[in-house]
């Protein structure tokens, strides 16, 4: 099957004040169409920054220093004008950021805005036309009462709310590829559940390949095809879901499912992580990608 | 003996009208000292709404917070605003990114009044090593910490304050499971040196399980089941926590168990 977004030996640095500091070393991945890819690892190791480099966002920032190969369906994205990214977002390639609230406007409504993402595909939408598809991509996400969510502000929305809102938009285009930063930090378990159901659905139907970025292991088990470990700027390990669960090769991926509170309790779990067993080379289990 | 904190019949419109939203109805519970309380439930249930209630931001609707057995007015005192503190979610946007992370802290420090001025860096460095950072981190700016790292500062700011309550929202979601487990470790360590009591707002049962003693449910605005931590999980009175705990996304084939045995063999 082809893919559709393949990312090579990615670089990436940040001048600042203080001098350089390195960020990415060097990050390969590919995800197929209709495939759920997850990318799992430490806080502040460079997966959102990943997700940024491939919408073309980090490289507007004059501070960041980007590297290597980035090719959507075939195309080569370093060989895009800005312009041309551009159109990309939100139609071909969207994403649901980590931090909802921030990523909708405060001064409008969510009607206002949602109008607005339609018409990227469909630029010559009514309002009418417009808040009625997005009523039935609100209700799809569990929200009822979307009339008021349509004519309501994100502050007065609930965190949990403004993030299903972000996703509704997010899937309203059936892009072909839907990266997901931490999408479900901020539901309940059984909106959750059904989110994550109605991106498989998207998945299957329309074969959008997704790129999800989390750090619930249990959701990253229960979604994922294929899963990679990153620690400081580096994939540790990589391979289909099931041999990462039942056979973390590297020491840092054993030491994160060995850090996941259980619900069958036992207390907080005993942290004894070396840190330089975390810099060992990098474990890839075969399958899955051929 | 009081509890340090009590809801009495709790509520909270927001607007007027056919648009009004009744957020919180009715809520009634006790915290007391050194305890942790879970709220869990869904989303939009009013959990945060309660949260800001307690701190102050907004009074409610009817009803009463009783603080160490005393009303809590909406206008708070220097006393009250220091006493009950929250750390939120999202680490880097609680702090202001144009500060450094001890002058963050300073700050409530110098409007609550709190040591004497000559004192007061001292105090910051020493809330700084009391979560486990180096005291000169104090020089830093937020964007040169970690996720984890940001937060301990945010709970720091907390410590310093002097609090006995403090209203955790979503603490650890925005971080790696093992940043999490230092973090949740270390407000388990504060909690029995300082005799602190939480608030822990999360949508995170898993870790509700090992850190909560009791757990309130929340839907539509109401308490639904408020019980100990053990109970809710071994035996929820109420479908809709039967439910939720059906849907928690598991790693292990023993917390499948649990789960199904719960939910009764439904789909998640
Ligand atoms: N604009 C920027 N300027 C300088 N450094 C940055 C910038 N954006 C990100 N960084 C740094 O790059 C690193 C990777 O950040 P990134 O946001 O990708 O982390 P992450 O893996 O998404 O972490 P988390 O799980 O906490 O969201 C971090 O150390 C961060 O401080
Ligand atoms: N300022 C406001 N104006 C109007 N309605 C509001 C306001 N703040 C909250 N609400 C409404 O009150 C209800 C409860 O919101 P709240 O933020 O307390 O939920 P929550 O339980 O914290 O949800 P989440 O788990 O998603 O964070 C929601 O229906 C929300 O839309
Ligand atoms: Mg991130
Ligand atoms: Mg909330």
């Amino acid at each position: 099957m082809s893919e559709v977004l393949a990312i090579r030996d990615l670089c990436l640095r940040f001048r600042g004040y203080s001098g350089v500091s390195e960020v990415l070393h060097g990050i390969s991945l590919d995800i197929r169409a209709g495939e759920r890819v997850a990318l799992v690892g430490e806080s502040g190791s460079g997966k959102s920054v990943t997700a940024r480099i491939v919408l073309g966002l980090l490289q507007e920032l004059p501070s960041a220093q980007v590297e290597g190969g980035l090719f959507f369906e075939g195309e080569d994205l370093n060989r895009l004008s800005r312009r041309q990214w551009q159109a990309l977002r939100g139609t071909s390639i969207s994403m649901i950021f980590q931090d909802p609230t921030s990523s909708l406007n405060p001064v409008f409504t969510i009607g206002t805005q949602f109008a607005e993402v339609l018409r990227r595909r469909d630029p010559g939408l009514s309002r009418e036309a417009a808040d009625e598809r997005a009523g039935t991509l609100l209700q799809s996400v569990s929200i009822h009462d979307h009339a008021r969510v349509l004519g309501a502000y994100p502050f007065q929305l609930s965190g949990g709310m403004n993030q299903r809102v972000v996703i509704a938009m997010a899937l309203a285009n059936h892009p072909s590829l839907l990266i997901a930063d931490e999408p479900g930090t901020a539901l309940d378990v059984t909106v959750q559940a059904k989110t994550l159901k109605l991106m498989h659905e998207l998945v299957e139907q329309s074969g959008t390949a997704v790129f999800f970025i989390s750090h619930n292991l249990g959701v990253v088990r229960e979604f994922a095809d294929r899963v990679f470990v990153i620690y400081r700027g580096r994939i540790v390990e990589q391979g289909p879901t099931p041999a990462i669960f039942e056979d973390p090769g590297h020491a840092y991926t054993r030491a994160l499912m060995a850090a996941v509170p259980r619900i069958t309790g036992g207390g907080l779990p005993d942290l004894n992580d070396s840190e330089t067993a975390f810099l060992e080379p990098m474990v890839v289990h075969e399958g899955g990608d051929a | 003996m009081t509890p340090l904190l009590s809801l009495r019949q709790v509520s909270k419109t927001f607007g007027t009208g056919p648009r009004a939203v009744d957020a919180v109805r009715n809520v009634s519970f006790d915290v007391t000292h050194g305890e942790c309380l879970a709220v869990v439930g869904e989303s939009g249930s009013g959990k945060t709404t309660l949260a800001n209630m307690i701190l102050g931001v907004f009074g409610q609707s009817s009803g009463e917070i009783l603080f160490d057995g005393k009303g809590l007015p909406t206008r708070r005192t220097l006393e009250h605003r220091s006493a009950i503190q929250l750390v939120q979610q999202n680490p880097l946007s609680s702090l202001n990114p144009k500060r450094s992370v001890g002058a963050s802290i300073r700050l409530g420090l110098d409007v609550f009044g709190i040591g004497t001025r000559s004192d007061r860096w001292r105090l910051v460095e020493d809330a700084l090593e009391e979560v486990g950072l180096p005291g000169d981190f104090r020089r830093r700016p937020p964007a040169a910490l970690s996720g984890g790292q940001c937060q301990r500062v945010a709970i720091a700011r907390a410590l310093a304050c002097q609090s006995r309550l403090v209203i955790l929202d979503e603490p650890t979601s925005a971080l790696d499971v093992l940043v999490q487990a230092r973090v949740l470790r270390l407000l388990e360590d504060l909690r029995r040196d300082k005799g602190l009591s939480y608030v822990f707002i999360t949508h995170d049962l898993s870790v509700v399980r090992n850190v909560a003693d009791r757990v309130a449910v929340f839907r539509e605005g109401e308490l639904v089941e408020c019980a100990e931590t053990r109970a809710i999980f071994e035996d929820p009175k109420v479908d809709y926590t039967r439910q939720l705990i059906g849907a928690v996304p598991v790693i292990s084939d023993d917390e499948l168990k649990l789960r199904e045995s719960l939910s009764g063999g439904l789909p998640a």
